[in-house]
């Protein structure tokens, strides 16, 4: 396909998908790799508009936050694994958004993993949960219990002490001292 | 003037003023004049430009201010630890143009270089702050909605600043800038009550996202001028923005610094992570499609901003607060728009009042 069908089945996709006009135009605002790449994902993974429209935003990004085009970045194994990979095309759309936003948010990504195991390795009793902010948008860790008698609340209390070495640790990770 | 501009409109009863008298007299002749008997219509957006809020910058309105001049700092919250920092708005806007800056969003419906006329005025109202707390001091700066010195070599407002502020004991005249247009200051005696101030940035952020300003290095050997002068001097670390490599390059940019200026010279060191609401984020964008710095890891936080994910924020604070504090010097230190506990784990203690931090920061 030359660069002029390549946009007319993109502009074709975009009205099937009901893409907003501002979406539809940054996609076309690729260069023709990108534009190519972009359009070849779509049909592969049949991803729906919204994941169309986060996809489209967060490869931008990527591509700007690392000096790479978008078509470089749908080149990588991650990706093109899950293009090509087993699964339902929902399946597949939602793991790409996954994957594209590791790679848009790596250290985030990574911060995340870590206090999740933080957190698993505690292995609190049921009823007490550990909940780490959403996005990691702040330093807040919200610690709550679940009880229906005082024995019940003595015990938790008694493993949330156990865990204080563990539970300061993530307040402290929270609050950027984590060794780099 | 190191700044373009296309055009000056004056208003209806500003022309005969000093400000504008010696700002068409320094005006290269090919900038066009036009004197207006309303000033608003001036300071909107140009319709049809692909660029409304660039083309602002580069369009001068000399006109008299109808509001009070002095305001609490816009950026003060009950949600922040803030600095009791007030504000004179002299002018709005900035000739310089910043891929970050806040006022995309907060001049985006009037974005004309507004300079006023009756800036004398102002001392008025500085005199009667003063004089109903008395005994108080407080921190004056002009370069919140504009840059201080960057049309000083036009408006020479500096001057007759920085004369007020020598002469009044209670009153710090906070001037900053990213510039090193610091001619003006040089032949004054600023009393001790004159503080300028420059927002330092590691050569990668200035290269990719400070159009228009003045070299890292440069402001440096600015400061190391005005210092000189007998003024003091502070810095601004704000915003930071953690990309790839930042920690070390701030690193480097403060022994830069500290390489130029003793810390015991240093009056106070701010910092603040770069913050976007989701609209200015969206203008920011819109304009410098290309700039990796507004795109770093940042997430919606509960106030309503885009930050840096709070772990990579806190950790690039402390690095910078350790080198400071192993700088040897008790450097007072404060960070712009944060909570109090981040404050307490930065620094390793709550923050005073506003108020406090202001006076301290005032009589240095």
């Amino acid at each position: 396909m030359n660069a002029d069908e390549i946009d007319a089945q993109i502009r074709m996709l975009a009205a099937e998908r009901r893409l907003p006009p501002s979406h539809l135009a940054r996609w076309l605002a690729m260069d023709p790799a990108s534009r190519a790449a972009m359009l070849d994902i779509a049909r592969v993974i049949r991803i729906r508009t919204g994941q169309l429209m986060s996809a489209l935003e967060t490869l931008e990004e990527i591509a700007v936050r690392e000096h790479a085009t978008v078509a470089g970045v749908l080149g990588r194994p991650e990706i093109r694994r899950i293009a090509g990979g087993p699964g339902s095309a929902p399946s597949r759309a939602s793991a790409l958004l996954q994957a594209l936003r590791t790679l848009r948010y790596p250290l985030l990504k990574k911060m995340q993993e870590q206090l999740r195991s933080e957190v698993a390795a505690l292995k609190l009793p049921r009823g007490i949960s550990v909940v780490l902010p959403n996005e990691l948008g702040s330093d807040e860790l919200t610690v709550s219990l679940r009880v229906r008698s005082a024995a019940e609340l003595a015990h938790l209390l008694e493993a949330v002490d156990r865990s204080r070495p563990g539970l300061t640790r993530i307040i402290e990770m929270l609050g950027g001292k984590s060794e780099k | 003037m190191k700044f373009d501009l296309d055009a000056v409109f004056v208003e209806h009863g500003c022309a005969g003023s000093v400000l504008a008298t010696r700002i068409l007299r320094a005006l290269p002749r090919h900038v066009p004049v036009t004197h207006v008997a309303d000033a608003r219509e001036a300071t909107r957006p140009a319709s049809g430009a692909r660029d409304p809020f660039g083309a602002g910058k580069r369009r001068m309105v000399i006109a008299r201010r109808k509001t009070p001049f002095l305001m609490p700092c816009h950026a003060g919250s009950p949600s922040f630890a803030c600095c009791g920092y007030l504000v004179l708005t002299l002018a709005s806007n900035c000739p310089m143009d910043c891929s970050y800056c806040f006022l995309q969003e907060y001049l985006a419906d009037n974005p004309a270089f507004q300079v006023y006329a009756n800036f004398t005025d102002s001392f008025d109202e500085l005199d009667r702050l003063i004089a109903n707390a008395r005994g108080r001091s407080f921190r004056v700066g002009t370069g919140e909605l504009a840059d201080s010195l960057a049309f000083d070599s036009l408006t020479s407002i500096s001057r007759e600043l920085v004369d007020f502020f020598a002469s009044r004991e209670n009153l710090t005249l906070e001037l900053k800038t990213k510039t090193d247009e610091i001619e003006n200051l040089l032949g004054l005696d600023p009393r001790g009550r004159v503080l300028v101030s420059w927002t330092l940035s590691p050569d990668a952020v200035y290269r990719s996202s400070e159009h228009l300003t003045a070299a890292p290095a440069a402001r440096i050997a600015a400061a190391r001028a005005v210092l000189d002068a007998g003024y003091r001097v502070a810095f601004h670390l704000d915003p930071l923005i953690a990309y790839p490599g930042a920690e070390r390059d701030y690193l480097l940019l403060i022994e830069e610094l500290l390489d130029t200026v003793a810390p015991q010279q240093i009056s106070f060191i701010s910092m603040g992570g770069l913050r976007m609401t989701p609209r200015l984020r969206g203008a920011a964008r819109s304009r410098f499609p290309g700039d990796p710095m507004l795109c770093g890891e940042d997430v919606l936080a509960s106030d309503g901003r885009f930050r840096t994910f709070t772990p990579l924020r806190l950790s690039l604070y402390r690095a910078l607060a350790d080198r400071f504090r192993k700088a040897g010097a008790e450097i007072p230190a404060y960070l712009c728009m944060e909570a109090a506990s981040v404050h307490e784990s930065v620094f390793g203690a709550a923050p005073s009042r506003p108020a406090t931090i202001g006076e301290r920061l005032a009589r240095g």
